[in-house]
């Protein structure tokens, strides 16, 4: 009988103090850390279009379209498609391709998500925050500060 | 104190009361009387008062029961669990009333293919309807009390168990497993469960010796004992908090609240007898179980609590205040209490409740052969 | 690959011990080679004397049938037991049991070991090898109608199904199992399977009589997928899905260490730290949602247990979001370490995560209060789905099922990796063997977890600044050399989870096998079930803990 009243106890607790762990969302924006993934937000002045980011995507989302001098001619992503894992942001020399934290996008359509290169530079930073500063730390990664052999591909 | 009953006890609500003596009140029908004198008296005054009594009892239950299912129970489970719930439409969130009716409303009616359509069109139907008909002679307070017959406990018992065919039908009706399985455990329970109920009520009756409800209220407004200068009456749950308790579990036992829900166990047979059921007759089940939960509350309170008296407030209101204190108590026994096993579940009514409230029984009988 | 070479090897060539024993404990007509795999020696065993071969490896000590992979070459299939001992799970022995392809048979190993019953039936469905003296060898994880063997050489996939309609048994036929029993589907649609589960129950009253899993839902060919990645980038957003409910670093670390050990890649320490805390954390989150959703099994839907389950995980995701990025697919680990530091500023981090640690012991206590203090839950769990330990090898049942039956295996202790050995927690077992036991274990493990969280915290904090490499030169294209093959494993939340990688000479894997520890360990229900009730039944479900995206992959 006793651990079903201090059961019946916790409860009532928890109902009387007062406080909750929800939030009302529309009016109060949630916590998004600043390494959040969101939409992705694409630079044509940067990018060198090296296509590593379409080599490196996981399940083929980005697709990428050059002329016979291979001059960029389309960057669409797939913004459904995408399973948002960073490796283009990651593997991009110079930027051109970052996740902000924008999670909130909506579309009427399937096919309404695939981003062209117009809508991908569009999309909004959240909040005004810059996702690059929280993730520099990134970059000595790649860059490749050690001894040994290294193959560059 | 057996007082004798008049000699025409009949439950037919004719003519005004008689001058009874003080615990005994012949039969009557204080909500339809009052109505009917309104409207001028005569047959014609006595059965309009008497539908338009009905009629008002079975709105206000069912008044109370929307604001239960929709509203109160989403506020209450939320307080348990640190959440905010609904508190978008209208004041408080109370529009969401209206949002879930026409919801639920809107909903297809499927019925599964080879249902036994007469039972199983009729056992939503039975559900509420027993509930509400348990109303009838439950004293509410400042005359608002719809019937009176001298054994008024025994037919707020017997309506509230006309519920058991219903879900017996609803279980067996639906040609699915899990409702079949739904039922059967809700029928064993039923069973298990109600013999300790009677009994424990019995022993009320004891102490007070007569079924008629406002007799048990009137009973109850005697004093108990004075506390420096608080007046406490003798409402039999401080007299015998042991049959309050006993009571309290076996009530919960036949509403199939937690922790004896298991007809109902969603996780163990999906929906067990409401499996198959949506929209209106969807409606009528969830309701119907709220009514039956306050209808409970209601027996109890008028058995236990005194009925409606409490000070300074009215009748009334006070008994408000007990039916919804049950409907708390059937919500903080929810979120914090884990569902019982069918086996164990009849092992305790049939083994521990069967005998405790026998022993009820004699305890009280004792007790009340000699303090007489 | 193996050398089948038709000889004995003789003493005078250069065999290893561990080799040597192996071969004086079977019986010498049944091997027909060896080979070396990365992680234990292997023995190439003839196809017809599987059973002799295991049954005496077993009783040498090698009680812990881990996986059984299957693979097709160009001119052969193989199978691969791989064995582990439970009391010392270094000590590991693969038995490769190669068949040629145009009569693809071998002997089960399932009358040995329990656990190759569904093993062997996966490697039938996928595979397409065939084993004699297989209790039940039909489909698992594809529908029975399907045609073909996916992994195996000559699948097309580009080739419709066709499916005649007198192919596919009605569902909806009676099917009695005894003379007085119900036939009852639970699932694949029911609110406490933990996902598309579909068991199919045949019921006496109230009580089980029978209870077979059928699984195969949610199979997403995920094998099939990292055979399709590079090792480098594109295989390690996949182990976050398999084991979805938030044990994301643990999969993904299983995936690390084999694919490290297989390059034969480094790790700095700094970063074996942050896996070790990342993981820890992950697993808090796990064992959190596997208590709650246990409670609601057993409580009922409004049980306010779930929520606060639910809350201590959203603050364990806040953490890992701001570590990480994501708060469920973390994509956090790359071969060679991590793939960013803690993030700027440390002191704010550390901070958030003391906080949470030093909330952890009251929400403890409440769920001591609410949970293994309650009478009645004591009274539902307590001698209910009882699983004994010897029972629990033969399935190779690990994680917290197995600890719950006092086998005291645990591989962050036994075969360390990480930073787990330089670090002070305990093992929690129990000798319940009993829904209660499992349950408690897991609620002693967050304990345990915190304790090895709080240690990382305090070491990263005096990490100095300038050592704080997280990841070492790994090259960008990662190409192992040709036909090395590897099985490692990790302890996942559920148990162990192991990933057998065979590398062809190309930037993606010859064959990765995963060993799910939720599909082993599922293999138990029945044994748990069989004779007790429907609620005993869905509690023991629930306590097994299972996450149908890891059994079906």
């Amino acid at each position: 009988m006793i651990g079903l009243l201090k059961g019946m106890a916790t409860t009532m607790k928890h109902a009387l103090d007062g406080k909750t762990f929800t939030v009302e969302y529309p009016d109060v924006a949630p916590e998004v850390s600043p390494r959040f993934r969101g939409v992705h937000k694409f630079s044509q002045e940067r990018c060198i279009w090296c296509r590593q980011c379409e080599n490196v995507c996981p399940n083929d989302t980005i697709q990428i379209v050059q002329d016979d001098q291979r001059n960029g001619e389309q960057y669409n992503l797939h913004i459904g498609q995408c399973i948002y894992c960073r490796l283009c942001e990651e593997v991009c020399p110079v930027d051109a391709i970052l996740l902000t934290q924008n999670f909130e996008f909506t579309a009427d359509t399937k096919d309404d998500f695939v981003y062209n290169k117009e809508q991908l530079k569009n999309v909004p930073w959240y909040k005004g925050i810059d996702p690059l500063n929280s993730r520099n730390p990134d970059r000595n990664a790649w860059v490749g500060e050690g001894d040994g052999e290294i193959d560059y591909q | 104190m057996p007082v004798p009953l008049q000699a025409t006890g009949t439950a037919t609500p004719t003519g005004t009361a008689a001058n009874g003596t003080a615990g005994a009140a012949p039969p009557s029908a204080p909500l339809a009387d009052a109505i009917s004198g309104l409207l001028g008296g005569g047959l014609l005054g006595d059965v309009v008062g008497a539908l338009l009594g009905a009629f008002l009892i079975a709105n206000l239950m069912l008044i109370m029961t929307a604001v239960a299912g929709p509203w109160a129970k989403r506020k209450i489970t939320a307080a348990f669990t640190d959440r905010i719930a609904v508190n978008r439409i209208g004041p408080f969130g109370l529009l969401i009333i209206v949002a879930d009716a026409v919801r639920l409303l809107s909903k297809e009616l499927v019925i599964p293919d080879g249902a036994d359509r007469p039972a199983f069109d009729i056992a939503p139907i039975v559900l509420p309807f027993s509930a509400l008909l348990g109303f009838a002679v439950i004293p509410m307070g400042n005359g608002i009390h719809l019937a009176d017959p001298e054994t008024g406990l025994v037919f707020a018992f017997a309506a509230s168990s006309i519920a058991s065919l219903g879900l017996i039908m609803a279980g067996y009706a639906s040609n699915n497993k899990y409702s079949l399985l739904g039922g059967l455990r809700s029928i064993a329970q039923n069973l298990a469960y109600e013999i300790p109920l009677v009994i424990t009520a019995a022993s009320v009756v004891i102490f007070t010796g007569t079924l008629q409800m406002s007799g048990i209220v009137a009973q109850q407004t005697e004093t108990l004992i004075n506390v420096g200068g608080i007046r406490i009456p003798q409402w039999f749950a401080f007299v015998n908090p042991f049959a309050f308790v006993l009571f309290l579990a076996a009530n919960m036992a036949e509403i199939g609240r937690n922790p004896f829900d298991i007809p109902e166990a969603p996780t163990e047979i999906v929906a067990g007898y409401q499996t198959e059921y949506g929209s209106v007759y969807f409606v009528l089940f969830y309701l119907g179980e709220f009514i039956h939960i306050f209808l409970g509350g209601a027996i109890m309170a008028t058995l236990f609590l005194g009925g409606p008296a409490g000070p300074i407030l009215p009748g009334f209101l006070w008994f408000i205040i007990k039916i919804w204190a049950f409907f708390l108590f059937t919500q903080w026994a929810r979120s914090a209490i884990p569902r019982v096993r069918i086996d164990q579940l009849i092992e305790i009514g049939w083994k521990g409740m069967l005998v405790l409230s026998f022993a009820n029984l004699v305890l009280t009988a004792i007790i009340v052969g000699v303090i007489a | 690959m193996a050398e089948t070479t038709g000889t004995r090897p003789s003493a005078a060539t250069a065999a290893d011990d561990p080799t040597r024993e192996l071969l004086d404990i079977v019986p010498d007509d049944a091997v027909t080679g060896t080979d070396d795999h990365l992680n234990a020696p292997a023995l190439v065993v003839r196809a017809d004397r599987v059973q002799a071969t295991l049954s005496a490896l077993r009783d040498a000590g090698l009680d812990h049938c881990a996986c059984v992979t299957a693979q097709a070459y160009d001119d052969r299939y193989e199978s691969i037991y791989h064995l582990r001992d439970y009391d010392d799970p270094t000590r590991e022995a693969s038995v490769v049991v190669p068949v040629p392809t145009d009569d693809p048979t071998s002997e089960s190993a399932a009358p040995v070991f329990r656990t190759a019953d569904w093993h062997e039936r996966e490697a039938y469905d996928l595979v397409g090898i065939e084993y004699d003296d297989h209790p039940n060898l039909r489909r698992i994880l594809l529908p029975e109608t399907w045609q073909g063997h996916p992994l195996g050489p000559d699948f097309d996939g580009e080739e419709p199904q066709i499916v005649p309609f007198r192919e596919h048994a009605n569902p909806l036929a009676d099917d009695r199992r005894g003379a007085d029993t119900m036939f009852l589907n639970v699932g694949p649609h029911h609110p406490s399977t933990h996902g598309v589960l579909h068991l199919k129950v045949s019921l006496d009253g109230e009580q089980v009589a029978a209870v077979e899993p059928d699984i195969g839902y949610i199979h997403r060919c995920e094998e099939q997928m990292c055979q399709q990645g590079t090792y480098r980038h594109q295989i390690m957003p996949y182990p976050d899905r398999w084991d979805y409910i938030s044990a994301g670093i643990l999969n993904e670390w299983a995936y690390a260490r084999a694919a490290e050990d297989l390059a034969d890649l480094e790790v700095p320490e700094y970063a074996q730290v942050i896996r070790t805390m990342s993981a820890e954390l992950c697993r808090i989150a796990s064992h959190m949602l596997a208590v709650g959703t246990f409670a609601l099994d057993v409580y009922g839907d409004f049980t306010a247990i779930f929520m606060y389950a639910v809350r201590d995980r959203e603050k364990v995701q806040n953490i890992l979001e701001d570590l990480t990025g994501q708060r469920l697919m973390f994509n956090y680990l790359r071969l060679g370490g991590v793939v960013w530091d803690l993030p700027e500023p440390r002191e704010e981090f550390f901070e958030k995560i003391r906080d949470f640690l030093d909330d952890l012991p009251e929400s403890l206590e409440e769920y001591h209060d609410l949970i293994t203090s309650n009478e009645i839950l004591q009274s539902r769990t307590v001698g209910t789905g009882v699983l004994p330990p010897e029972v629990a090898k033969s399935y190779g049942a690990t994680g917290p099922v197995a600890r719950g039956s006092g086998i005291d295996y645990d591989l962050r202790r036994d075969d360390p990796y990480g930073y787990y050995d330089e670090l002070d927690w305990d093992v929690i077992t129990d000798d319940g063997c009993d829904n209660f036991s499992r349950l408690f274990v897991r609620l002693r493990e967050v304990e345990e977890s915190a304790k090895i969280i709080e240690q990382c915290v305090d070491i990263l904090e005096d990490w100095p600044e300038d050592e704080r490499t997280i990841q070492s030169n790994v090259p960008r294209t990662l190409k192992p050399e040709a036909d090395k093959e590897i099985y490692r494993a990790v302890e996942a939340a559920k148990g162990e989870l192991g990933i057998y990688i065979r590398s062809d000479g190309t930037d993606k894997p010859g064959r990765f096998k995963i060993r799910s520890p939720c599909f082993s360990n599922l293999q138990t229900l029945p044994e748990m079930s069989e004779g007790e009730y429907v609620p005993d039944m869905i509690a023991s479900l629930g306590s097994l803990d299972i996450v149908l995206g890891e059994v079906d992959r």
